[in-house]
């Protein structure tokens, strides 16, 4: 008797690479879901300049961040490391909703965990602040490996809110999953 | 505190044993104590004395904004003043009326070595909420240390 297993979607082959003004349509595809943006400190964008605006004036200096491309190089994310301060760096990820459940954030956060300590030697400690509720996140970075250190109570103000957060780290001599 | 009080601080703050877990190296002469005051202590936007019966200061506690919401408070004591519930007591005092004082703040939090086991009973002993371990979270006199997180909010009840 054949037993056919649950299969989901072959896994997406990712790749990182900087992010430039030329993605900005793409951008605007997860920047204006409001899906996305539930968890994250800004409102959807709802104008193209003000997508351009952004990736001038935050996406072109950031110290580390990239786009997250399938193989037709075209991004559906991002991904940064921004450094907290000079040996604590926070990751952070954004992927446009029609490509949740792929495993395409834990693939982009494995990459990113395994490359940025040699990028950045003085840092000792990558770290995550996920909301309490944000329970997809919270699964990637525990598939990938990192450390859940406790909930952090009234933490950081979401959009006027209050919100308990989750702190995760993952540390240079940590092991990847 | 004043500068009044430094000979008394100098008690503390040439203490190895008492520096151990602060960000700061022991004081070495009056004049750095007195230049330190001046600077650090009578700046600070808030720093009390902890004070026995003669209204000399055998410590201190200080609050510290982190951001709109957050504050974190820090407490040192003089070695011969360990172990008599005297930082729990000032712990205690100042968490009560923190919130009273900063009504916009939500969360109080203190950030303890791992290896200050005496600091972490304080913050139990009052009621504060252990957290969690922050791994390789603070550079302190250029080692990195594992960190204890806990907080207390508006909402939690004093021991």
């Amino acid at each position: 008797m054949e037993i056919k297993s649950e299969t989901s979607s072959p896994p997406e082959k990712i790749h990182l690479r900087p992010m430039t003004l030329s993605d900005i349509d793409d951008f605007m595809v997860w920047a204006t879901d409001s899906n996305v943006t539930r968890f994250c400190t800004w409102e959807p964008y709802t104008s193209r300049e003000a997508g351009i605006a952004f990736i001038n004036d935050v996406v072109l200096p950031h110290p580390w961040l990239r786009a997250i491309c399938l193989d037709d190089d075209r991004p559906i994310g991002s991904i940064s490391v921004t450094p907290v301060d000079k040996i604590r760096g926070e990751i952070g990820y954004v992927i446009g909703s029609k490509y949740w459940g792929k495993g395409i954030a834990t693939d982009a956060v494995r990459l990113v965990a395994t490359e940025i300590f040699k990028e950045m030697p003085e840092m000792e400690r990558l770290e995550a602040l996920v909301d309490v509720d944000n329970v997809g996140s919270q699964k990637v970075l525990e598939k990938v490996g990192f450390t859940r250190e406790g909930v952090m109570r009234k933490f950081m103000n979401l959009k006027g809110n209050v919100r308990d957060m989750v702190m995760f780290s993952f540390l240079p001599s940590d092991s990847l999953h | 505190m004043t500068l009044s009080d430094v000979d008394d601080y100098m008690v503390w703050a040439t203490d190895a044993e008492v520096a151990r877990f602060c960000s700061w190296e022991p004081c070495t002469s009056r004049e750095e104590a007195v230049k330190y005051i001046t600077d650090s202590v009578l700046t600070h936007p808030w720093l009390r004395a902890i004070c026995l019966e003669d209204d000399r200061p055998i410590g201190y506690i200080l609050i510290m904004a982190v951001d709109n919401i957050r504050k974190e408070i820090g407490y040192v004591l003089a070695r011969k003043y360990w172990g008599k519930g005297f930082a729990t007591e000032a712990v205690r005092l100042v968490t009560a009326e923190i919130f009273n004082e900063f009504p916009e703040i939500e969360r109080l939090e203190a950030l303890v070595d791992v290896n200050n086991f005496g600091s972490q009973r304080v913050l139990e002993k009052v009621g504060f909420t252990r957290e969690g371990v922050m791994r390789k979270f603070l550079c302190i006199k250029g080692s990195v240390r594992d960190t204890v997180m806990f907080s207390f909010l508006p909402s939690d009840t004093l021991k």
